[in-house]
């Protein structure tokens, strides 16, 4: 099946700081991609020329057999939108809001009226739909700007970090309509920086860092890229002092990653039967006491951290890494 | 894109960004007030016997103001764009099929319609209060539209040279203060000291006030509105060159 998207060595200087650097991917028709990286990696950039909105140094990205670079809105007609942002005008109501959006997208009276309908009801808005949109809540916001993003109902949907930001519940809201909207036959593409939603969601994930694209698979076969290595977990008791347990537990011979997951250590080892007991009295030596040990599945996060030796999570950005950032959210604006 | 689906987008990008300037009430009251109390304000100048100066009134000072509030209505609706890049909604814009062009000309005609309406409220003002009558109201109609159109040219110069609000504001004060007080709004141009009418000339308020003015002088209204409309290609043209830039990155 033809890909509904294509990107081949897209590539995006700002001056003299690549922000994306020669990435190519395909997305299949029907499927949800998962950009997976951390803040500053380039997922936004990405995006932002995907859909026509900031022009490549190089490369090409090819939307529905358009090329972007050369047909821009036929590319913009075919995708929907949700930015990390939920940009909607506040002063507005959300009908308000959304008959703007219809008129852009070239939606008759008839086929607005209906479509903005059918977009609140769906997202249960339907009550509020007069109300200024500044009023709502952030998961209104978020249920609000992907109505906005469907109303011409395009073949694909693209959404810049869907549940950054929003409580546990609206996210997992904000997933399901997103599973729902992929079951309706949309292509998805959408980026995030949060591990077990690209587990739990995307069908392939590819793993960006400093605009590269460094792995491209299903979360399965990424997940046995640690080849032959496996986690094992340690908690112990009176909480977790990850600076200072990280280089105590990296003395152990084998040990090949150390990393906080929910509260635990999670050891990353080609040979766990030779480490187990070293890091025991490792643990023991400098006073710690374990109340827990676990030999753990390899998880997502285990893989990104074996691709890119570090996690997404925890690790403050590096100075590069935040001027990088910071300069690109700038040019972006 | 077909020019008449493009010409539509832009009214629909105009109407879209009018309906929220004019949606909140206290805006639209406080962008009138400053004009009404600089109006008020100047008033009070005596006349020679002591009383109040009537002829300045009418002559000088509200066709000066009816100028200046076009200046402020169309800079600070055509600064929107500013608000709009740093809120994100610009990007729900670009984002959808609509062409750059069809963009700027939706933020011109807001910045154009805005001016022409804050000016005339003025003037209605004027009118009911001092019994102003203009000579040629046909006149005084082209000149604010004009006029509007040169400083939304202007807004959108500063609009796209602006990476943030605050620096929108900083830029937009430094032109609008000058012009206001050299424009010819309070004091007519040839009572000032040199060099001042030479910088004065080179205002677009000044002719804008010049011909509110003397609106029944033809030969007066004709000149100041060619120079007035070639500063509205000029500055519309700079304006939109920077913000193509911006759109097209």
């Amino acid at each position: 099946m033809e890909n509904a998207i294509e990107v081949k060595e897209l590539t995006k200087y700002f001056g003299s700081l690549v922000a994306v650097d020669h990435i190519s991917f395909g997305v299949k028709s029907g499927e949800i991609f998962g950009l997976l990286g951390p803040n500053g990696a380039g997922k936004t950039t990405s995006i932002r020329m995907i859909c026509g909105m900031l022009r490549p140094t190089s490369g090409t990205a090819v939307v529905s057999g358009f090329d972007v670079a050369q047909k821009p809105t036929e590319v913009k007609r075919r995708i929907g939108l949700v930015p990390d942002i939920s940009n909607l005008f506040s002063e507005l109501s959300a009908r308000v809001n959304l008959e703007f959006m219809g008129k852009l997208y070239g939606l008759d009276r008839k086929t607005r009226r209906r479509r903005i309908d059918e977009v609140l009801q769906l997202f249960q808005l339907k009550e509020r739909e007069n109300d200024l949109v500044r009023f709502y809540s952030k998961g209104m916001h978020r249920r609000l700007t992907i109505a906005a993003a469907l109303l011409h109902q395009p073949d694909i949907l693209i959404m810049d970090e869907p549940t950054s930001g929003l409580d546990a519940q609206t996210a997992r809201l904000v997933r399901e309509i997103i599973v729902n909207l992929n079951k309706d036959g949309r292509t998805i593409l959408l980026t995030t920086h949060q591990i077990d939603e690209a587990d739990r969601i995307a069908q392939r994930v590819g793993i960006i860092d400093h605009g590269h694209l460094i792995a491209l698979n299903t979360p399965e076969q990424l997940k046995n890229t640690t080849e032959g290595m496996r986690a094992l977990e340690i908690k112990i008791l009176d909480g977790v002092d990850q600076e200072k347990w990280t280089p105590i537990i990296k003395e152990a011979e084998g040990v090949e990653q150390v990393f906080l997951a929910e509260g635990k250590m999670r050891i990353l080892s080609k040979d766990l039967p030779q480490i187990i007991p070293e890091v025991v009295n490792l643990v023991d030596k400098h006073g710690g006491k374990i109340e827990n040990i676990a030999v753990a599945q390899p998880t997502l996060e285990d893989a990104f951290i074996n691709l890119t030796g570090k996690t997404i999570r925890e690790e403050p950005l590096s100075k590069e890494d935040d001027v990088r950032r910071r300069m690109t959210r700038s040019r972006l604006r | 894109m077909n020019p008449a689906t493009s010409l539509l987008h832009s009214v629909w990008i105009a109407e879209n960004d009018l309906r929220q300037s004019f949606k909140s009430v206290r805006h639209v009251v406080w962008s009138l007030l400053f004009p009404i109390f600089l109006m008020f304000t100047f008033s009070f100048r005596p006349d020679p016997s002591g009383g109040v100066d009537v002829e300045y009134i009418k002559n000088i000072l509200i066709p000066g103001i009816v100028g200046m509030t076009a200046m402020f209505g169309s800079i600070n609706e055509t600064m929107s764009i500013v608000w709009d890049k740093s809120l994100g909604v610009f990007d729900r814009v670009l984002a959808a099929p609509v062409s750059s062009t069809s963009i700027i000309l939706g933020k011109t005609i807001a910045g154009a319609v805005m001016g022409v309406i804050s000016a005339l409220v003025l003037l209605t003002i004027g009118n009911a209060l001092f019994a102003v009558a203009f000579a040629n109201i046909g006149a005084v109609l082209l000149i604010v539209l004009l006029a509007s159109l040169s400083f939304t040219g202007i807004g959108t110069i500063i609009s796209g040279l602006a990476s943030e609000p605050r620096e929108a504001m900083m830029l937009s004060n430094l032109l609008r203060f000058p012009m206001m007080f050299l424009g010819g709004v309070f004091f007519q141009i040839d009572a000032m000291p040199n060099p001042l009418p030479y910088i004065a000339r080179a205002m677009p308020l000044t002719y804008a006030t010049d011909a509110l003015r003397n609106s029944g002088n033809m030969t007066i209204v004709f000149v100041d509105a060619v120079v007035l409309l070639a500063y509205t290609v000029g500055t519309i043209l700079f304006g939109s060159q920077i913000l193509m830039k911006i759109m097209t990155r």
